[in-house]
């Protein structure tokens, strides 16, 4: 399942996006998902959608390499699209056949609807597809830092993830080496009703947290010998560097919000 | 907070993503069923688990296709739930009762992830909250006797404790 779908994949390069500090993309994306709250007519949509062309384009990212991964998507918001068409029934009748009648609200909200959808699914994957897991952490954890004054353990917050991002493959591995043991044994996982499906996942999980409860062992001597001792004064191997380029792209989606607001309310 | 404690909620949370994206027939969007959302149980063996299954449901919903929604929304799920759950599981006796407890608070709490996605989609409301409630509640039901069977061989308590 996982070689079709893109999202939450890195790919590593060297274009502009890629090259943004991960600070200013996380604050990015953040910020795109309001503003795209604020489209409501023809133009602010259609300005959204260039402006999401004009990212993509930017990341060097191939349009039909994101479209094929997001295949999955793509087709839920086709069937909303279809719902909202069909079960809209409101201003003029466009179309008219036996039992089907499209009316132009219904196509207003329909086409409405999916390029919001689109621009956000497009827009929050070239940010996973640009930036590395690792570097996301940091950037987040950075972000966060103001809330430590709430004594949040931003720092430990951080660190779990970086751990089990590490982690993630590893146990996918073995999650997936299991599976294949239990199957070699005649347990059945794919096919057959839901009940006996899940139940057939208990003994998929016994050994599972044993190993897993194993290797946090292990990793929790490791930090220990050592000497982890928490955040205070550790120091860094990547450092985060804020550069024009970054104020570029803060500055770009501040712009982006104004000019929607204007749309909004002058077209 | 303790390495110890910290790196098993690093593991959980690799553990809650791992499940998550391999044994997951539908594991996004209005019909779930999340096998891993039977984690949630381990807070009723002790409530240190919390802070791990959170960050497994924020890396988690990181590969969502909704991203950031997900992110937000699933999140806020899971903390409210857990926490009504870690506050009131202190009034209930006996480990049965106090996971039924969590599986009707989970359950509920779903209203959340149909706002969500009627926010998104225009699903209709008390129809995704119906389908999205009905995978959880089963899921999390199917974790009761799971999850106890599971803390018999491996003391979930005692793991995360010393």
């Amino acid at each position: 399942m996982m070689d079709k779908l893109i999202f939450g994949r890195f790919i590593p390069g060297d274009s502009f996006v890629h090259r943004l500090d991960p600070r200013a993309k996380l604050i990015f994306v953040f910020a795109f998902i309001f503003i795209v709250f604020i489209a409501n007519n023809t133009a602010t949509y259609a300005a959204l959608l260039i402006f999401t062309i004009l990212i993509i384009l930017l990341s060097r990212i191939k349009l039909y390499f994101l479209i094929n991964g997001l295949k999955p998507i793509l087709i839920l918001m086709a069937f909303t699209f279809f719902l909202h068409i069909f079960f809209t029934k409101e201003g003029d009748i466009l179309y008219h056949w036996k039992f089907i009648t499209i009316y132009e609200e219904g196509l207003r909200q329909g086409i409405f609807i999916s390029v919001r959808f689109l621009v956000l699914v497009f827009v929050t994957t070239v940010l996973t597809l640009t930036t590395s897991p690792i570097s996301i952490t940091d950037g987040m954890e950075v972000l966060l830092n103001p809330l430590k004054k709430l004594k949040l353990p931003i720092h430990e917050l951080a660190l779990m993830m970086s751990i089990s991002l590490r982690f993630i493959p590893t146990l996918m591995d073995e999650t997936d080496k299991i599976m294949k043991a239990q199957t070699a044994r005649g347990s059945d996982l794919t096919s057959g009703p839901i009940k006996e499906r899940i139940k057939a996942v208990v003994p998929l999980l016994v050994p599972l947290f044993v190993s897993a409860f194993k290797r946090a062992e292990d990793l929790a001597t490791a930090m220990e010998v050592r000497g982890y001792r928490g955040g205070e004064g550790r120091t860094r191997y990547r450092q985060l560097k804020w550069h024009v380029r970054d104020t570029i792209a803060v500055l770009s989606i501040v712009v982006m919000g104004a000019v929607l607001i204007y749309l909004r309310k002058y077209s | 907070m303790k390495t110890k404690s910290l790196a098993i909620s690093g593991i959980i949370a690799a553990l809650y993503v791992a499940v998550t994206l391999l044994i997951a027939p539908f594991g996004f969007t209005a019909i779930q069923f999340r096998i891993s959302e039977m984690f949630n149980h381990l807070v009723v063996f002790n409530k240190k688990y919390m802070i791990g299954i959170v960050v497994g449901v924020i890396i988690a919903n990181f590969f969502s296709p909704l991203g950031v929604y997900d992110l937000a929304f699933g999140v806020g799920q899971s903390v409210l739930a857990l926490t009504i759950t870690i506050i009131s599981i202190r009034f209930i006796k006996g480990q049965l009762a106090k996971m039924i407890f969590n599986t009707i608070v989970f359950t509920v709490t779903m209203f959340l992830i149909a706002i969500e996605l009627h926010l998104l989609y225009d699903l209709p409301f008390l129809y995704t909250w119906f389908t999205c409630a009905v995978g959880e509640l089963a899921v999390m039901a199917v974790g009761i006797p799971v999850m106890m069977g599971l803390n018999k061989r491996i003391n979930f308590n005692k793991l995360i404790e010393d």
